[in-house]
């Protein structure tokens, strides 16, 4: 049976960020893991093509603590998972994880649908999905907001700034979807309680048929901060004065500075 | 066949005790909590008081996030003006049977849901449980979105609302004044700060409890506890009273943390979380039916809470009665009979523990709180009176009783001889 792969990825939520007002640092420690929002919808979109063609839906991800996604991942539709857990991914690029994907979908096998989403909550590069088609060398169809799948040929809607483009392609191919895609639901308790009986593959670097070295970062992040806001800090009522005069006070500022 | 032995409803303190002791015992057991994760929709003030855990798994305290063991306990009396502390310290509260922690929710709950997981229960969150399964008018399960799951008997530990208690029949709406309403700030300061403005040794926590302004003189209180790297502060004040002040809670809680008695404690901190919730505090007086057949109900379901102005508990009582309905639940396993004719030996187990012990012993205690307001205003403005008196010299002294003879016929000394006895045989 052909298998349709949905690339997701382990993000940190972003919800408990902290920002270090002095240094304007993040401190991510408070964070949890999840499965990035936008490659939920792209699961979704997974689920849709195995029910209108058959297929096998596979989920594959990588990077540091990404065996714990397992659960989640299953919990959405899939039928099994394959993760690359490995400390050594920590801080792998763009280019790296376009190619450990890759290597992982091959060695997965049979597969003729990749699915990957726009981007990803944390740096939303959008890079992963072209990227993965140039290596397979496939079609790459990007920005997806409708997919209809008739045994191997697919028809695709894609949103683009003038309008929608809509193309015919053959599979093998690559989906970049966008979150119009279709809504992921919220997966139910029977949901959760069958993904435990799914299985869960642990890959290592070697099945991608690279070496940990070829991984290594060709970029590197030398920094991320919070972005500054500055602010006038000015009071319109320094000494108590009355509300309508801090409101005229107001009013004037403002208008001075064009902005009312 | 059902899908489980038993459902637990929340993975609260009650549930996640329950699960874990059937687990245990080998049932099998879901837990459904509505939370992203046990402990996200849970407040207390919080102070948990060991002993009842303490039972279940012995020295839970070494490997549980607890935040402090309390070893100063205070006291305040506030006025807009003043502020009267006691503060009592004792190693005696180093005992593991009689021992508190400060707790935070988030970080404990999990912990204990994990325990239950670990045992073998499957513990789902997110996970709502919008009705109660019935066949041929008998409890079955639970419906949780489009998922219908069934089990022998359904367990609710839903918290103080309980819908699914209301549902079942098993409890009324709540009256306005059996609840209170709490909102609290968590505000973060380091742990060497706390430490040193507290007089606390590392790992040690303080727990003080604030009467008088505060609540505006309303039936209620303030409250601040140590974490580890943090404070809880907070306010709690009975909805009927709330419900007919001018003032909001909010509000009174901004005033609380600039109130003179407070601002020098909280200084360089900053507010990292806020919640609020509703407290059950009608004592024996909200229990629901507690057990029918195929249901039994727990924790702040239960209305297992019991607030004495010096002791504020419901946590332990959870524990205490989560144990209790496992108990009862591995009894009707092994016979086989989950109806109220076996399920019913949890009343039974309540009334012989120290939950249903409580309750009756302080079954006065609400009634008492409810109707002496004197204790939220007058009482804090004598104390202050008597007090700036004894402290203050501008000129001839006068003898002590001369001194607070008339702020004590101010108050009504026949009030306060009545209250202090109606008080000592409540609380």
């Amino acid at each position: 049976m052909k298998k349709i792969a949905v690339c997701y990825k382990w993000v940190l939520s972003d919800t408990d960020i902290r920002v270090d007002e002095k240094t304007r640092s993040l401190n991510m420690e408070k964070c949890k893991y999840q499965v990035n929002e936008y490659d939920r919808n792209g699961l979704e979109c997974g689920v849709q093509i195995k029910k209108a063609s058959g297929r096998e839906l596979v989920g594959i991800t990588l990077g540091k603590d990404t065996a714990s996604s397992a659960k989640d991942a299953l919990s959405r539709g899939l039928d099994s998972v394959f993760y690359l857990d490995d400390a050594a991914l920590a801080d792998i690029d763009k280019i790296g994880a376009a190619k450990a994907l890759a290597g992982m979908i091959k060695k997965v096998g049979d597969v003729d649908v990749v699915i990957c989403s726009e981007a990803s909550s944390d740096d939303f590069a959008q890079q992963t999905g072209p990227r993965i088609a140039a290596l397979l060398g496939w079609p790459s169809v990007s920005y997806a907001t409708k997919v209809e799948v008739n045994g191997d040929s697919f028809t695709l809607e894609r949103k683009l700034d003038d309008g929608i483009e809509c193309v015919s392609v053959a599979a093998p191919l690559v989906i970049t979807i966008s979150p119009e895609v279709g809504e992921a639901p919220i997966p139910g308790v029977k949901d959760i309680l069958g993904a435990k009986k799914k299985p869960a593959n642990a890959l290592a670097i070697g099945d991608t048929g690279l070496s940990a070295d070829a991984l290594k970062p060709a970029s590197a992040i030398v920094s991320v901060l919070a972005p500054e806001t500055s602010r006038k800090r000015q009071r319109m009522n320094p000494d108590g004065v009355s509300l309508d005069q801090a409101a005229a006070a107001l009013v004037k500022e403002l208008s001075q500075a064009g902005i009312l | 066949m059902a899908d489980y032995d038993a459902i637990v409803v929340g993975a609260g303190l009650s549930g996640s005790t329950a699960a874990y002791c059937m687990a245990k015992a080998g049932l099998s057991v879901l837990v459904v909590e509505r939370g992203d994760a046990a402990g996200t929709k849970n407040v207390t003030g919080g102070r948990l008081y060991a002993h009842s855990l303490e039972k279940i798994i012995p020295g839970f305290a070494d490997e549980a996030p607890v935040e402090r063991k309390v070893v100063r306990e205070r006291i305040s009396m506030v006025t807009d003006e003043s502020c009267f502390t006691a503060d009592f310290s004792s190693s005696r509260f180093q005992n593991p049977a009689s021992a508190s922690y400060t707790v935070l929710r988030a970080e404990f709950d999990p912990w204990l849901a994990g325990k239950a997981e670990e045992a073998g229960c499957d513990v789902v969150c997110p996970a709502v449980a919008d009705e109660l399964l019935r066949e041929n008018g008998k409890i079955t399960g639970i419906k949780a979105g489009d998922d219908e799951l069934t089990a022998e008997v359904v367990l609710l530990a839903d918290g103080v609302n309980s819908l699914l208690a209301q549902k079942a029949g098993l409890k009324k709406e709540l009256s306005p004044h059996h609840v209170a309403v709490g909102a609290k700030e968590v505000v973060e300061l380091s742990s060497g700060i706390i430490n040193d403005r507290f007089n606390l040794n590392e790992g040690e926590g303080l727990a003080q409890l604030f009467a008088g302004s505060p609540s505006r003189g309303m039936v209620g209180g303030g409250f601040l506890y140590t974490n580890k790297t943090s404070l809880c502060v907070g306010l709690v004040v009975t909805v009927a009273h709330m419900a007919k002040s001018p003032d909001r809670l909010p509000d009174m809680l901004e005033s609380f943390r600039q109130s003179a008695a407070l601002k020098p404690l909280l200084e360089g901190g900053k507010i990292i979380e806020y919640s609020a919730h509703l407290v059950p505090e009608g004592g024996i007086h909200m229990i629901p039916t507690l057990s029918a057949d195929n249901v039994l109900v727990l924790g702040d379901a239960a209305g297992f809470c019991l607030n004495l102005g010096f002791t504020v508990r419901g946590m332990d009582y959870a524990i205490g009665s989560g144990a209790l309905a496992a108990e009862t639940v591995i009894e009707a396993k092994q016979k086989g009979d989950f109806s109220n004719a076996v399920l019913c030996g949890y009343q039974t187990r309540l009334e012989n523990s120290f939950v249903m012990q409580d309750m009756r012993t302080h079954k006065n205690a609400p009634d008492f709180i409810e109707h002496t307001p004197r204790m939220f205003k007058e009482y804090p403005e004598l104390v202050e009176n008597i007090f700036a008196d004894m402290f203050t010299v501008s000129g001839p002294s006068k003898l002590m009783l001369k001194k607070a003879l008339p702020y004590v016929r101010k108050a009504g000394l026949l009030n306060l001889m009545l209250d202090g006895f109606k008080g000592s045989r409540a609380l």
